[in-house]
């Protein structure tokens, strides 16, 4: 059976802003999933709290809406409860890197098969327009009225460095890139981290889509995803060109590879013979 | 980040709404066992887990009864209007200072989110403020200060837990704050705090227009709870109702003071509407004509 993009499609409409970025990350996702002709019912997606986090409510997929930046947490507890699934956690840089900066680096170092999607807008959008851990220096809002003076973390620069197996970025105004770019990191083995640049068209009036427009650049057509100090490098591009595409990607044993490997041999127990050696 | 600024001797305080305050009860019960004032400002929402972002008073219990692990009470203010927030902040912080213990004003969404002229009464001069001779810093000439909650030994944490529990003791004896409104001779005695206690006023003062005699006691301090107006009220009195924007959370304490003297009824609302003066003044009304 061939699936197409619509079997994802939830009943419910999005909230989103009209013009808001994540809908473009939404139909990508969807066409991703047609694409791998994947099972609607073996599919969990999981969010934290965030505009974008609310996009597992918008997908006739499983789903999480869960705890304010703790989606990876939540998303490993699925993938490790039960393997067989797709696990796919999204949220927005908020969520991945002010509250939840804590799991992600154990997340990516534990190599866990699952997909993370960060819907990067540099700004908290859901509460009004405050500065977030991705904002630019000098980024003025209301809650930094003189300026933003913290340097912003780059996702995936940081996603490479704490030892993600693969690292991209997409920008959600060119969707057929942005298909090509859930495809990999959902067939890829271990922990696949992608940003995702989302325009948040309500609060952020300086990173605009005509922003990006102007400064998304795929990744040269030589370039080699295999080399983590060129991948930081290059991730690292801001100023005029920011590139897309995938920086990095290495195969290496999974979470679940190193469980298998460890359980060579050992004779697994049923959960009827761990009740019954209880009594 | 509180906790710091805190052991640092400056006054601190924070703010959040409901699932950002479930976050910092490890960081308060870590500053009650070190010994630290701030204040910590909660506008509650509906719960549990996101909830919504409608008014509540879901909190109550987890303000009041601990939150956190271990020993411990926050005196808990508990504003009506913002005017009575203003004037509570300043309160809030002399308390903290004054049990060097963190102090929690704890108000519903409605506080936070409403527009009224305020007037601020009061200058706080931060050179006439208390010393706080324990802070971290300036150890020049003195023993250095260590802020911390460890205690290894259980004989000496259990003297350390006995000297908490008296500063609370002395909390309860002299931190008691509440309102009692149109009590004398009331019959129909309404408990809320809050928001629910304005709406409650109005229709109180409406059911006294038609000859019921209701009244309202309005804790200020949910921690300690007042017990005097209940004292008092409990001769005169046929009916309690106790009123909350829950599933019936004070109504715990409301019961350890009216014991089973008299009966209470509850009407609570946990998802984030408000009562309306009208709908209050129908229960009380209701409560005329089964008394």
């Amino acid at each position: 059976m061939v699936r197409t993009a619509l079997d994802y499609k939830g009943k419910l409409k999005p909230t989103w802003c009209p013009g808001c970025g994540d809908f473009g990350v939404l139909t990508a996702l969807f066409n991703a999933f047609a694409r791998l002709d994947l099972d609607p019912n073996n599919i969990a997606i999981v969010s934290g709290i965030g505009c974008s986090s609310r996009l597992p409510g918008f997908a006739s997929t499983y789903g999480v809406h869960s705890l304010h930046g703790r989606a990876l947490p939540i998303g490993q507890g699925v993938k490790l409860a039960n393997p067989e699934v797709e696990v796919v956690v999204v949220g927005g840089d908020g969520d991945a890197f002010a509250i939840g900066g804590g799991h992600f680096p154990h997340a990516a170092r534990r190599n866990i098969d699952l997909t993370y999607i960060v819907m990067n807008n540099r700004i908290y959008g859901l509460t009004k327009g405050q500065v977030a851990p991705t904002s630019d220096v000098n980024f003025r809002t209301v809650s930094s009225p003189y300026g933003n003076f913290e340097e912003p973390i780059n996702p995936v620069a940081f996603a490479i460095s704490v030892g993600a197996t693969f690292a991209a970025r997409g920008f959600s105004g060119k969707v057929d890139q942005l298909t090509d770019l859930i495809v990999a990191a959902i067939t890829h083995r271990g922990f696949a981290f992608l940003e995702v640049i989302s325009p948040c068209v309500t609060f952020n009036k300086v990173h605009t889509y005509k922003y990006f427009q102007e400064k998304v650049t795929p990744l040269p057509a030589e370039y080699q995803p295999d080399d983590r100090t060129k991948a930081i490098e290059m991730a690292q591009v801001m100023q005029d060109v920011i590139y897309t595409g995938i920086f990095y990607r290495q195969e290496k044993l999974t979470y679940h590879d190193w469980i298998s490997k460890i359980m060579e041999g050992v004779r697994p127990v049923t959960p009827k013979e761990l009740v019954l050696s209880q009594k | 980040m509180v906790l710091g600024a805190a052991a640092a001797g400056v006054r601190a305080m924070t703010s959040s709404s409901s699932p950002g305050i479930s976050l910092m009860q490890e960081g308060i019960s870590y500053m009650v066992g070190c010994q630290l004032p701030a204040v910590i400002v909660n506008f509650m929402r509906g719960g549990p887990g996101l909830g919504g972002i409608g008014p509540a008073q879901s909190d109550y219990l987890q303000a009041t009864k601990g939150g956190g692990h271990g020993d411990y009470n926050l005196v808990v203010l508990a504003p009506s209007t913002i005017q009575e927030l203003v004037d509570l902040m300043k309160e809030a912080f002399d308390i903290a200072d004054r049990y060097r213990n963190p102090v929690m004003v704890l108000a519903d969404g409605i506080i936070a989110q409403m527009m009224e002229a305020v007037e601020f009464k009061y200058e706080v001069d931060p050179a006439a403020l208390p010393p706080k001779p324990w802070a971290v810093g300036g150890a020049k000439g003195r023993p250095k200060n260590v802020i911390k909650s460890l205690d290894l030994v259980p004989e000496n944490l259990e003297k350390y837990n006995w000297m908490l529990q008296e500063k609370f003791k002395r909390a309860r004896a002299n931190e008691v704050r509440y309102e009692e409104y149109m009590m004398e001779e009331a019959e129909i005695v309404l408990v809320c705090f809050g928001t629910v206690a304005r709406v409650a006023k109005k229709s109180i003062e409406e059911a006294r227009k038609q000859g019921v005699k209701a009244g309202l006691i309005r804790p200020i301090t949910l921690w300690p709870f007042p017990e005097e107006p209940f004292l008092k009220a409990i001769p005169k009195s046929k009916k309690f109702l106790v009123l909350e924007m829950n599933a019936g959370q004070m109504i715990e304490d409301v019961k350890l003071q009216v014991c089973h003297a008299r009966p209470i009824e509850f009407k609570g609302k946990p998802g984030g509407t408000v009562f309306t003066p009208s709908e209050i003044l129908e229960l009380i009304l209701s409560l005329e004509e089964s008394k």
